[in-house]
Parts: C-alpha cells; structure tokens; sequence
C-alpha cells in the first residue's frame, strides 16, 4: 500500500495495481502520470481503480483524456460514506466538505451524507423524523426523500434503531469550534492533532524507564498512540474536563499497584493461578495508565503556561460577552508578537462571532495588522474567513449574540469540572451552542427557543417518514429514544463529549450517536480555510 | 378411454413412440402445403407459410403472401412479400423469422410480421446466390447455413453476432450435394455432406470423408439425411429405400431398416401432430399388463373410486414391496408428460392417493407439477397455441416461457401467471407491465398525453418497472415528446439525464441533474452544454442555475482559469475578480511590474466592490513590492515577498534603523507593534546599548515587562533587573520573579495586599533559599486573615 504520488510508482514486483482514489479531478493527472511513466518499462501490468465513496463521470472523462481510460480493467466504486471511528461514532472524512459547502457553492459532500444516511437507514430501518436546522441540513433532507422515492418498492422492513435524525449545519453554530477544548480528549487535538483515531507524541515522556539506563539514548520517533474507547481506562476519562482527569490517574494508579499487591497475599496455587491468570489485564491497564499519565503530563505542560491562561481568559470574556466590540490587547499582543497566524485567526473570528460581526473600525485595524504583520497574501484568507461568516462587519449595529447566549444559556457560571451537571463543562463554562440546540430538541422541543432559531443563519424543519404499523415501536416506560446526529460541516470532540454527557445523564431520555463529515478543531478547520498562492 | 396405448408405435425393442393430435388446425389454407415454403418453430413455437414463393411474376394478385401462425393455426400476420425470392424460412431461437433471399440477404421479422433487420451473407454468396439454405440452433443461439451456385458453403453460427465463416472447398464438388445438414458437435457447427455414395464431414479447417459404421452396401446414393434437434442421432436414407440410423459422430450404428420407397419426400414437414418417444414413467405405467408400482397405485385409486376392497389389495401389494414412494413419484411424473387434463387429474389423483399412505412425503413435487400443469394447460390453450412438453417447459424455464407470452402481446395471461405462481413482482409483473408500456408506446394513433396516463395508471410506482427504459423505446419510435412525458414518473435521476442529454434536451437534462443533488451528474451535463452550446448561451444558460456555475466555477478554477475570469466578469462580481487577479500576481507573473500590474487590476476591482479596505491594501502592497525591489537593489539581501513587518525587522536587523524608522512611519505600523518590533529585533541582535537607549526614547507603550521577559529570554539577568526596576506596579511582582528577586516580589505583594500575588510568590519559593521569604508571606497572609 503506498500514498499517492506523481511520476513512477515505487518498484514492487506486482502484478495487479489497484488505486483507491476520491474522484477528485488533480488526483486523476497523478494517476494518470503513473500510468504513462509505467507503461515506458518492465512487465506489463494491470491497473484498476475504485473510486471511493463513488465513481465519477467527471473523473473518468478525465482519464480518457488523458489517453488511459483503457488501461484500467477495472473501474468500480467502493462506497464507503460514512467510516465508523467508534461505537457511537461515523465519520465521512471528507476534509473540504465545510470549504465546499459554505464557500464554493459545491454540495458533493452533501450528496455523500445522504447516500450514507440512505445506506445506514437500509441497514438499521428508516428513520421515522428528520429535524434540521440550516441550509446544508435542508438539502439533505430533500436529497434523502427523494432517494427515498428512487428506491420504491423495495420495503425496508428493518425494526429502525434510530427514533429521530437532527442534521445540523457547522455554521449555525460556528462559535464552538473556535474556542479552545477542555476535555483531555478535546485538548489532545488541540495540542497534538488526532488523526484517523491516531495522535503522534514527543517521545521523551514515554522513554523506558530502566534502571541504569542512564537516559542515554532517548527516542527520536514520535511515539504513535491509537486512541478510542476500546481501551478502557480512555473510554473513561477522554470525555472529562482535563482538571477532572488527574484525579482519575491517581485513582486509577492506586487501584493497579493494590492489585499487584495482591501477590503476596496468593498462598495457594489456587490463588497464584487466578493471580497470574489476571495478569495480562493488569499489565494491560498498567501500560494504558503509563501512557496516559505521560500524556496528561504533556497537556499539564501547556495549559498551566501562561500564554494558555491569557488566551483562554480572553476566550471567556468574548464568550460571556465582556468587551466583545473593541480591539483587544491579547491579540493585538499576539499580532506584535507574531503568534501563529492560526491561532490569532481563530481568537478575531471567535471575538466577530461573538459579537455579530466587528465594527468595521475594529475588523478593519485586525486586518490590516494580520496583513502588515503576516504578509499581504493571506488577504485570500481573509476573504474566505468573510466569506464562510466567520469574520464579518456587523449589520444593522444590532449584536444578536447576547440573545442567543441567554436563550440557550450558553454561559454557566457554575461550573463543575469534576462532576458536571451540565454540557457547559466540556468548555469551563461555554455549553456548546450546537449541542444546546439539540439537547432543546429533545425537552422540550425546539418550538420554545422560535425567536433564537429565527436569528441563527438557515431554515428550521421537521420532515416524517411513515413507517408500515408493523414497525412502528412500542415504547417501554423508561426507554431512551435514541437520536442520529448529523453535524455537515465537521464537529469537535469537545462537542462529542457533551453529547455522550447528555446520553449517560440518567433521565435524559436520549441517547446519541453522532455522525459528521469530519473529525476536527478550529486549527484544522482555519486551516482548511486558508490560501497560500505561493 | 378405449385403449391407451392405441397410439404407441414400437420403436425398437425397448421403447414406443406416440404420437397424438395437438390441434386442428384453424387456418383456412387455399394452397397445398407442398406448394409453399413452411418453417416451424421449435418449442411449440409459430409456423410460418410463404405462399408461391416460387412465382416469378410480378403481378400483385400472384405475389407471394407471408402467413404466420401460432401452432394452433390461430393467425397472427399475413403480409406480402415485396422483396426478392425467398430460398428458405426459418425462426430463430429468439422466435424471430428469418428469410433467407436468393441474393444472400437474411431478412428478420418479428410474430407479427413486423420487420426487425436485415443482414447480408457476403460477397461471395451474392454473387453465386443461394441454392440452398438452413436455419439451425445451437447452444449459442441460431444459425444460417448457405449453400452457393458455386456448391460452396457459408455459414453464420450465431445471427445474432454475425460472422460469417467460409467452408472448405469440397474437392471434385461439380453438382449440388444429394443432400445436406448442419451439424453441431464440440459446440462448433459443421456441415455434414453426400455426393452420390460419399459422405463428407467439413468443418472450418478441413473437409474429411466419412463412412457411417454398418452401412449396407449397395448404396450408390444418399438422398436425404436428417438430424435429430439435440444433434446427437442422425437418419441417413438412401435411394435403395435403406434407412440408416445412429449416432450423429458416425461412430456407432443405432438401427437399420428398409422401407422400399425409393423416391424422397419434397419436404417434410409435421405441424399438428405430436410425435415423441413414450416417457419412461409413462412407459412403466401403461404398459400393458405392467406391474410397475405406478400402474398398480393408479389400478388402486380406481378401485378405491368404486369402492372396491380391490383398492386395498393392490396398495397392499405395493405396500409389501416398499414401492409406496416410488408409484408416486412414478405418477406425478406420469402426469407431466400427459397432455389430457382428464389423465394428467387421474394420475395426479392417484398420486394424492398414495401420498396419504406415506409419511412425511415431501409435498414439494407434487404441488410444483400441479402448478406446472396449470401453466401449461392454459398456454396449451388452443386461443394461446403455444403446445410445450413438461420437458421442453423445464428446458425453457418460466422467464423465457414468460418472454415469449410477452413476444405475443399476450400480457394478460403472462401477469396471471406471474401471480399464480408468486413470482417476485421485478422479475414477475413488473416486467411483463413494463414491456406493455414499451409495446403501448408503439401505438402511433393514441395521443402522447393518452399514452403516458395510461401507462403511468397501470404502472404506477410499481417496483423494478423503469420508466427511463420505456422512455427510451418512445424515443426510438421517434416520439421524443412522449419520451419526456414518460421521464417525469422516473425518480431516478440517473436514470432520466442520460435519455435527456441524448434527445437534445440538455437544459432540462440540466435541472434534473442538479434536482438530483449528483454533482458529478451536473458535471456531466455541463461538459455536455459547454460543447452543444455557443460560449454565450452557455454562460446564460448557467446564470440562471446557481448550484451549476458554482460547480462549473470550481471546474474552471483548477481547468480553466481564463473562463473563470470571464465568468466573474458576465456577474460583476469584482469581490471575486480582485481575488482572481491577487492569485494571478503570484502565480503568473515573474516580473516585478507584471506583478504589481495585475496588482492595479486587482486594486481597480475592490474599487468597484466598494471593498475599500481591500483596494487600499493592495495599493499598499504594490508600493511594497516596488520600496522592496529597491531595498534589494540598494542594499542586497532578500526582500521581496516579505511581509511590511518582516520588512521592518530584517532593516533593523541590518543596522539600517534609519530606513526601518521611514518605513514604519510611511506604512502607519502603529506604535505599540513598532515597539514590540523593535525590542524583539535589538534582543535577537542583543545589541543591549541600543535597546535601552530605545526604552529610553519615551515613555514604552507597552510597558516595560517585555523587556523584562525577552533580556531573560536572552538569558541576559543583568540587562533584565535594568528595566524591572521600571515595570509598573501592577506586573511589578512577575518582573521581579522574572528577574528571580523572590523576596522583593513578596515586600510588593505583601504592600499590594494581594492574595493572588501572595500565593503566585508562595509558588516561587524554592525550600532553602527562600524559608524566610515563605515565613514572611505566611505571616502577611495570617494578617490579612485577622483584619478581615
């Protein structure tokens, strides 16, 4: 298996190739460059491509162009739309899905979701209420009902496991990303970037600890940890606020070294066998709390700087609404000081946000210092940020903000890290606005909060789906309603956090699995945002 | 029933032949059959009848009439017969006619007479034209065999996938053969060949001569020759009245007779009667006087009908044998090669008879031969005319028996049969409703409104019907209007585009592509466009779809630029256009000018977006360039592409404050950045003179705890106390732990009265050093405490 590249492909004595491909038009002339150079020497060899999640007309317009359709025996689609990342988690991986969607007028990713909605209702029933909220959401919809009529007559007679499907587009809610994530897991990839479930690590802190090794010959390659809930020491803490995660550890250190005690107290061979027998799983537990008392000791390293502190102090005042109209000195610090053009980016666009776009005075001075600062090309950039909403003039001097954060109550002040009462914990006092909207559905239902649905951007709707009586569920008292939750455009794991929060709140009454069309944090997202012409 | 076996002929020592009338026929034939060309079809399949094909007149009133028939004789079409003289009929296995022309030219009509296509077979037989010819079957569907003026054969395995194949020559061939036949053995068809007294086998390669083992001698000539249908027996009969009989490889010899009639028939041809060897089962039960447990269980039942204890004996005789089972068996297969309902009900009651004595009979055989019966009974209905065999039916399976009712039009009975035995409706009544419409279609005299109401009542949302494919057939007949009328009832988009695209009707095709939501569909549609339309229509054609030129504008972005421009331009949107040309400045243009002209053109555009702010940055920007362009000049070093504020620093880095001071001033870089500009620059040079002389200039803007932190980021202490003596109160505490002046940091929290300050202090206290500083904190805190 190797990555896509242009020129040769690497030398490997093989006689089939197979090319796993998105249909993506730059990815046909890579591959068609491989083809053409192949051709020129060796044994002949067969080329097929899969296109994945599906085939394009485009694409293969494209190939034959350039003169190689033919050379591919097979051309077929391997439609994988939604990747399953975890028991209660899919995602379609579809980087530019959010650029796509709110920048470039291009729904594909769109069109995907709702080939994998149609896919996971033919496995697990149709889904008998879709509520949405957003223009992308509203396509979907529409897109979904009308593959539902394509497919007439082949009944699903599937008993549907899922009671509604929320679709939630990423920019009725753009303030979330933006802000700096507190669970362990959000802080993780805001710190490190989890990829694919993986995060790569600076070694040091997982260097073996020998005795008279000396600390000579310290590791050089990143050490890669895959992370989701199969390990079970994760599974509990990668939802908490980090400040509820250090108490877990010593807890959880306590209670290995006590059964590694328990030795000395196995007498007979009888004990000594159930001992040893428990053995693996102790090494097991003891290895996944190694690495995980390294890791929150990186984090610890960050968030008590105090560059962390300031930033996320700002971050709060914008959020609760303090001194969200003028220039701010932290980030005009920033700015001087030539922080990461990311990081400056996501804290102008959380003030707009916040605020309901900048004056122009203030919008204008953040510009042109980022321009002055760091080069006049990003004014690409720039125009993007403005043109998905994230940065904008406010209009009609009316700051719609304070209404939304008091509806919804995005706000706490009372917050409890360690055992938290509300969703509001996954950010020290921010409850994610999306997964507010949500949790409103569910009780009391979203005709409460009308007025704030009006003022966040795109249509609200409801739409049904008949089920046959057969399959229509009888619900027992005390059951969850279990609730699909789509967000286009990307989530956060902090938002994913909240959401599992809501699931294992004893009377919830819902239970959530989410789905999205990317994994990401408001660095990724910035960046996928951004424009370097050169 | 008088006697049953009445009508079986010996054949041989261990088999019988029947033979039973199926119909009379209904035809009202003027002519003799031996003055027409007749072709039957296999399978119970239609006859058909060219009538004088002989005539070379060309008057109206005595041109030859083609006739076609169900088996029955029930006529489906009768058409005259405009083209050249027909050598040969014949009806493919799809139950299409073929007529084989003197001139080579195989011309194909459908059941009803409608003319399908024609094809040649070649040169070389037009120009020797046809003596003789044959249709055959083969595994791979129907052949034609020709035989020229020039005794030289052609032949055509399959017509369907017509290629033609040249036979050897026959050596010393002058004369046309005594007589002739396909053969098709090891799935490659030959022709098999008499020439007075020699048998010759050609295949592609070669032509062999052959002798059939056992041959009585005295032949001096073969006269006809005749091959059984799954080509394994071959008749030979010869002008000594010797009937030869055996295997078609010629290697084994099955009968011999002579039947001294020396004259051949001129064609043979057996329409309404039903010749076939008796069945085994059928054998083994009505055998005379047979014991077979079959016959005693059929005995039992018509004992058991009079009530007879007779009925008792006999079951019990089979009962003693343990043949219970196999009578059964023996009786429901009996009855599948019945062709009277009376015998196939008798056998059939028999077999439930002695069904009631067994236990756990699987029911399965019993009730599909019920079910197999009733199919087969109603299509053997004389108004259907199609007579099948239980064999033939199973050999033909239900789809192609289900086809060929559809071949008929007759799609009343087909759907019947479909819901009788339960097929799935998408292989069953979908599809017989979907070749209804298609049929529906072809009706010219019905208005395209009607047409497509009616079909759309019938069949409704109905699965697996397509109504993109019925479409399609509309459009083949040239009724593009009622295509597109059909298009409407299908919900699947893909489905509906290609058709539309392929009628020209590509802006609709357009608006149900984006319905669809399919980009890639869109796509295709607009790459379609681009190409059937001028550069103008296209543009307004996608003016009016915004999701198509959104979609279009990120083609041409990585496709074609230039058109993207002129897209921008045709909407005014010179947001976009400023971009377009800032992109165009760093990837297109080398020169400096160039740039800073695409730069203008940029500039020119935020102007008419009214994006001020834009516009005046890249004014900015293009003064930049030329001030950097200088600098590199003036000075060397690397300029260019460097931000105004990296500019700045690399100038000062350079020792050029001068020039750092002018640029700063002329681009309004505001004080306070200035200042963290400048101190960051001076540390990296640690040019520590300079810097205080700097702080000194006036009052710092930004205080003077950045000193602090980058003198002892520099690890420079001594530089740092300097200006922690000049912090301000409020960051006075962190400079002095800066710096590491714990216990200073405390008399100034402890003056400050801040807890906040007290604690960060605490923090910093290191245990030995520091004991006294911690005491002293504890002290003040405990004090605090007290007051409050």
């Amino acid at each position: 298996m190797f990555t896509l590249k242009g020129n040769r492909l690497p030398a490997a004595d093989v006689k089939n190739i197979i090319f796993f491909v998105r249909p993506r038009l730059e990815l046909m002339d890579i591959i068609a460059e491989n083809v053409l150079s192949e051709d020129r020497r060796g044994p002949t060899r067969d080329f097929h491509i899969l296109f994945v999640p599906r085939r394009s007309l485009l694409c293969e317009q494209r190939l034959k162009d350039l003169g190689v359709l033919g050379s591919f025996i097979h051309r077929e689609e391997y439609s994988l739309d939604l990747i399953p990342f975890d028991g209660d988690l899919l995602s379609m991986e579809s980087e530019g899905a959010f650029k796509e969607c709110y920048l470039e007028g291009d729904q594909t990713s769109l069109y995907h979701a709702a080939k994998g909605l149609m896919t996971l209702q033919a496995l697990y029933g149709t889904i008998p209420q879709i509520f949405g909220k957003g223009e992308c959401a509203r396509q979907v919809a529409n897109m979904m009902i009308r593959m539902k009529r394509e497919f007439t007559g082949s009944q699903n007679l599937i008993f549907p496991v899922f009671d509604n499907l929320l679709l939630l587009d990423r920019n009725v809610d753009l303030l979330t990303p933006l802000a700096t994530q507190l669970t362990y897991e959000g802080l993780i990839d805001e710190i490190y970037g989890i990829q694919n479930s993986y995060v790569k690590l600076p070694p040091e802190k997982f260097a073996p600890k020998k005795q008279g090794d000396g600390g000579k010959d310290l590791p050089t390659e990143a050490k890669k940890l895959q992370l989701n809930s199969a390990e079970e020491l994760y599974a509990e803490i990668r939802d908490k606020n980090f400040n509820a995660v250090g108490s877990v550890l010593s807890k959880k250190a306590k209670i290995i070294s006590a059964a590694f005690e328990e030795r000395h107290n196995a007498k007979t061979v009888g004990e000594i066998k159930q001992f040893v027998s428990q053995l693996p799983h102790m090494q097991a537990a003891r290895g996944s709390l190694a690495n995980h008392t390294s890791i929150a000791e990186l984090i610890k390293d960050v968030t008590t700087s105090e560059d962390f502190f300031d930033k996320l102090t700002v971050e709060q005042e914008f959020m609760s609404g303090i001194d969200t109209d003028k220039v701010n000195n932290y980030i005009e610090d920033c700015i001087a000081q030539k922080h990461s053009l990311i990081k400056v980016l996501r804290l102008v666009c959380l003030q707009s946000v916040c605020n309901s776009g900048l004056k122009q005075k203030v919008l204008d001075y953040y510009k042109r210092e980022i321009l002055q600062t760091y080069g006049y090309e990003h004014i690409l950039t720039l125009h993007n940020l403005e043109k998905a909403g994230l940065l904008k003039p406010q209009t009609g001097g009316r700051n719609n903000y304070p209404t939304i954060r008091k509806t919804l109550r995005l706000w706490m002040d009372d917050v409890n890290e360690q055992n938290p009462t509300d969703i509001s914990y996954v950010y020290s006092g921010y409850a994610p606005l999306s997964v507010r909207l949500a949790q409103l559905l569910s009780r009391p239902g979203w005709r409460s909060i009308e007025e704030v649905l009006r003022i966040l951007p795109g249509p609200h709707f409801e739409e049904r789906q008949p089920l046959p009586t057969g399959l229509q569920k009888k619900r027992q008292p005390g059951e969850n309603r279990v609730t699909l939750i789509f967000f286009l455009g990307g989530v956060t794991f902090a938002e994913i956090a909240a959401l599992r929060f809501l699931s294992q709140l004893e009377d919830g009454g819902t239970e959530y699995v989410i789905a999205t069309t990317k994994l990401m944090n408001g660095t990724s997202w910035i960046e996928a945002l951004m424009e370097k012409p050169f | 029933m008088d006697c049953y076996t009445a009508n079986w002929n010996p054949l041989g020592d261990s088999a019988f032949y029947r033979k039973y009338e199926l119909y009379s026929m209904d035809w009202d034939l003027k002519e003799e059959l031996r003055d027409c060309l007749v072709a039957a079809a296999p399978y119970g399949g239609p006859i058909a009848l060219l009538r004088n094909p002989w005539r070379k007149e060309k008057a109206a009133s005595v041109r030859p009439v083609l006739d076609i028939y169900s088996a029955s004789g029930m006529p489906l079409a009768s058409l005259l017969w405009k083209s050249g003289p027909v050598v040969s009929l014949g009806w493919s296995a799809e139950e299409e006619l073929l007529c084989v022309q003197e001139d080579g030219a195989v011309l194909v009509y459908g059941l009803h007479g409608d003319f399908r296509r024609h094809f040649s077979m070649g040169n070389e037989v037009l120009q020797n034209r046809v003596l003789d010819a044959r249709i055959f079957h083969t595994e791979f569907g129907s052949g034609v065999a020709i035989l020229t003026g020039a005794h030289r054969f052609t032949l055509s395995a399959n017509v369907g996938d017509l290629k033609l194949r040249r036979m050897p020559e026959v050596p010393g061939l002058q004369s046309a053969p005594s007589c002739w036949t396909t053969l098709c053995q090891d799935r490659v068809a030959h022709i098999l060949l008499a020439v007075g007294p020699d048998l010759y086998l050609l295949d592609h390669a070669a032509c062999s001569s052959v002798t059939p083992p056992g041959l009585a001698p005295g032949v001096s000539s073969f006269l006809q020759m005749a091959v059984s249908f799954t080509y394994r027996h071959l008749a030979l009969f010869t002008d000594t009245g010797y009937i030869w009989m055996g295997t078609a490889s010629l290697k084994e010899k099955l009968c011999e007779f002579n039947c001294n009639i020396r004259a051949p028939p001129k064609q043979m041809v057996c329409t309404h009667e039903f010749l076939h060897e008796v069945p085994a089962a059928s054998e083994e039960i009505f055998k005379i006087a047979s014991m077979a447990p079959g016959a005693l269980l059929l005995e039992a039942q018509k004992e058991y009908e009079k009530e007879s204890q007779k009925a008792d004996e006999y079951l019990r005789e089979i009962q003693e044998l343990g043949q219970l089972t196999q009578a059964v068996q023996q009786c429901i297969e009996a009855a599948g090669h019945e062709h009277q309902p009376d015998m196939q009900k008798s056998l059939l009651r028999a077999a439930s008879f002695g069904k009631c004595f067994l236990d756990r009979f699987p029911p399965d055989s019993f009730v599909h031969m019920c079910q197999d019966l009733r199919v087969l009974n109603a299509v053997r209905d004389y108004h259907i005319g199609i007579p099948l065999t239980y064999s033939q039916y199973k050999q033909l399976t239900i789809q192609v028996l289900l086809d060929r009712l559809v071949l008929r039009r007759l799609y009343p009975l087909a759907i019947q049969i479909c819901e009788y035995l339960r097929l799935p409706e998408v292989q069953g009544v979908s599809r017989i409703l979907a070749h209804w419409a298609c049929y529906k279609v072809q009706q010219k005299d019905v208005s395209d409104e009607d047409v497509a109401r009616a079909i759309n009542q019938k069949l409704g949302d109905t699965p697996g019907v397509s109504y993109s494919d019925i479409a399609a057939r509309a459009y083949g007949c040239g009724r593009t209007e009622l295509a597109i009328k059909l298009l409407e009832y299908e919900p699947r988009s893909g489905e509906q585009v290609p058709l539309l695209l392929k009628m020209k009707r590509s802006k609709l095709a357009l608006s149900k592509a984006i319905e669809s939501g399919d980009t890639d569909l869109v796509f295709t549609v607009l790459l379609h466009l681009k190409n059937e339309l001028n550069r103008g229509d296209f543009f307004m054609t996608l003016r009016n779809q915004p999701m198509a030129l959104s979609l279009y504008r990120q083609f041409c972005k990585h496709q074609e630029l230039e058109t993207l421009k002129d897209l921008y331009n045709q909407d005014d949107n010179h947001q976009e256009l400023g971009s377009f040309h800032i992109r165009a400045s760093y990837a297109a243009e080398e020169r400096i000018e160039g740039r800073v002209a695409a730069l203008q053109t940029a500039a020119d555009a935020f102007y008419k977006a009214k994006n001020e702010f834009a516009a005046k940055a890249t004014e900015d920007q293009m003064r930049l360039l030329r001030l950097q362009r200088r600098l590199e000049d003036e000075l060397g070093g690397e300029f260019l592409d460097l931000s105004l504020h990296d500019t700045v620093t690399t100038l000062i880095l350079g020792g050029h404050n001068k020039r750092a001071e002018q640029l700063a001033r002329d681009f309004r870089i505001p004080d306070k950045r200035l200042w963290w500009l400048k101190l960051t620059a001076l540390a990296d040079l640690e040019d520590w003179e300079e810097l205080e002389k700097f702080s000194k200039s006036k009052k710092s803007p930004i205080g003077y705890l950045p000193f602090v932190e980058i003198c002892m980021k520099q690890h420079n202490k001594y530089e740092a106390k300097k200006y922690a003596s000049r912090v301000g109160p409020e960051q006075k505490v962190k400079a002095l732990l800066l710096v590491g002046d714990v216990a200073q940091a405390a008399d100034v929290a402890i003056e400050h009265r801040s807890e906040a300050e007290l604690s960060l202090v605490l923090s910093h206290c290191t245990g030995a050093t520091d004991g006294a500083t911690a005491d002293k904190i504890q002290r003040a805190r405990a004090q605090a405490q007290k007051n409050v």
